[in-house]
């Protein structure tokens, strides 16, 4: 149903009706399987990367300069591609390791190439917001550079990374929507293909009211945990 | 022997474009079982000195030896291991916020992969010793100063260390609670025979426990006997004007309301 030939009202109606969300639901389940996934992945892998990137600087608890130089330009050079470029940029990659360029195996490839050194630098802030001090502590109490990071510059850093994590989780599901008008299928795909191809807003609206929830969800969610642990470490 | 000798240490800050000679030859010695007070204006260098004492920081050069054991030498396996017997508390407490006190206390023998029971043993032990068995499951954001202060104490003390070095642990703190927490380590050190190190600026803090003291000035020790024969006949520059400081503060406190009668 199309804004050019209904009123609005009427569009707007027929955005809650079933024939909409009988093509809605699948691609809202697409788009959860590529964004856990991918979250899941980026979680991993940007939390070794930020801790990585933390402790290896000169003066670092584990000094690795020329580590820390060759790992941060790599960073910032996947940084420097936008995410829609990011997309087509991995599609050959995703074709020899998946078979295939499309779909949402290719748009978990293209997600964490993308999302990983994004969020790996959003942990390394995080965890330089814990002070200097208790690493000293830890040190000075015998601790290994493991036990460090495992017993105290995670655990400290527990709340900040919730939050980062948390805005790295909505930058996903942002650009997973993205992701759908390259052939990645879930809500992306619906909105492109109905919605701009065809005039169908009725299924538009349907697909952004799906995204703010979304979003919505994973923001309260991610204030919830880290007020939570705050809370709970009386440090508010 | 003593139990703590240190040997022409030399520590320099280098920057980019200039270098900022912190130590200049520290010779220093420390009987066992001794509260051994150090005393400098800032920037004197006496953190660095106590930090270089279990290597947070590295000396360029000299040696340190605690108990026969040259900590200058061993590599970094072996320092993390010795550390264990070298306690620290700072001025800045660096508890874990993350952790319970009782946690907290707990973590140099999770280090140790200790047995669970043996554990939760020795930390009712060391939480009756510090006097905070009813903080066990507080957190450090909800404990004052002075309790803080005692946690890190605490911690340091679950391992039983031979050392504790106190890098401005009082400063922080306000004079009251000041005289708890060095009455806490004055016990510690008479019970267990622990080795005290404590490096301050508060002279007041070095006369309520020290037996001997040292006093530092331009990375060098000028002065250096027991706290009585300094505090009456300093002979350094250094140690004059803290004296002559402190003296003036009794002074004024001696006239305090009697003045203009």
């Amino acid at each position: 149903m199309s804004l050019r030939s209904n009123t609005l009202w009427e569009v707007l109606k027929s955005a809650f009706s079933q024939r909409v969300w009988e093509q809605v639901w699948p691609a809202v389940g697409d788009t959860l399987y590529m964004v856990a996934v991918s979250a899941l992945i980026t979680l991993v892998l940007g939390v070794i990367l930020g801790v990585l990137l933390y402790i290896t600087p000169r003066g670092g608890i584990c000094p690795a300069p020329w580590f820390n130089r060759v790992a941060g330009t790599i960073v910032n050079c996947l940084r420097s591609l936008p995410q829609m470029i990011m997309i087509i940029v991995t599609l050959p990659l995703a074709r020899a390791v998946l078979g295939k360029g499309y779909g949402s195996g290719a748009c978990i490839i293209a997600l964490a190439a993308s999302c990983t050194p994004m969020f790996g630098r959003m942990a390394e802030s995080a965890l330089t917001e814990v002070s200097k001090g208790k690493l000293e502590a830890a040190k000075a109490m015998g601790s290994s550079t493991l036990q460090i990071i495992f017993m105290v510059l995670l655990p400290e850093a527990l709340a900040s990374l919730t939050r980062a994590f948390t805005t790295a989780l909505i930058a996903i599901v942002s650009m997973t929507a993205l992701a759908g008008s390259f052939g990645a299928g879930g809500i992306g795909d619906i909105a492109v293909r109905y919605g701009f191809q065809r005039f169908q807003h009725d299924m538009l609206i349907a697909t952004v009211l799906v995204l703010i929830v979304i979003v919505q969800i994973i923001q309260v969610a991610g204030d919830v945990v880290s007020r939570t642990l705050l809370k709970k470490w009386k440090l508010i | 022997m003593s139990f703590i000798e240190i040997k022409d240490l030399h520590k320099t800050f280098a920057d980019k474009n200039k270098s900022n000679l912190v130590l200049n030859g520290i010779d220093l010695s420390v009987e066992k079982g001794d509260i051994f007070g150090i005393v400098g204006f800032s920037g004197a260098g006496k953190s660095t000195l106590v930090r270089c004492i279990n290597r947070l920081e590295e000396p360029d050069s000299g040696s340190v030896v605690i108990g026969g054991v040259d900590i200058t030498a061993l590599s970094k396996k072996e320092l993390a291991l010795e550390r264990r017997k070298i306690g620290m508390i700072f001025q800045s407490f660096n508890l874990f916020e993350s952790k319970t006190v009782w946690q907290n206390i707990a973590y140099p023998l999770r280090l140790e992969k200790m047995k669970k029971k043996d554990i939760e043993a020795r930390v009712s032990e060391v939480l009756s010793l510090i006097g905070l068995e009813d903080k066990r499951n507080a957190y450090p954001g909800e404990l004052s100063g002075g309790q803080k202060q005692r946690v890190g104490i605490g911690r340091t003390l679950a391992n039983s260390p031979d050392v504790i070095l106190c890098d401005e642990a009082t400063s922080a703190l306000d004079p009251q609670t000041t005289i708890s927490v060095l009455d806490l380590l004055k016990e510690i050190n008479q019970k267990l025979g622990v080795t005290i190190l404590l490096i301050t600026h508060e002279l007041e803090a070095i006369k309520y426990i020290c037996r001997n003291m040292a006093v530092i000035e331009n990375g060098v020790i000028i002065e250096q006997g027991l706290v009585s024969g300094i505090f009456q006949n300093p002979n350094s520059k250094t140690g004059k004007i803290f004296i002559d400081v402190y003296s003036s503060f009794q002074n004024k406190e001696y006239y305090g309301e009697g003045e203009g009668i």
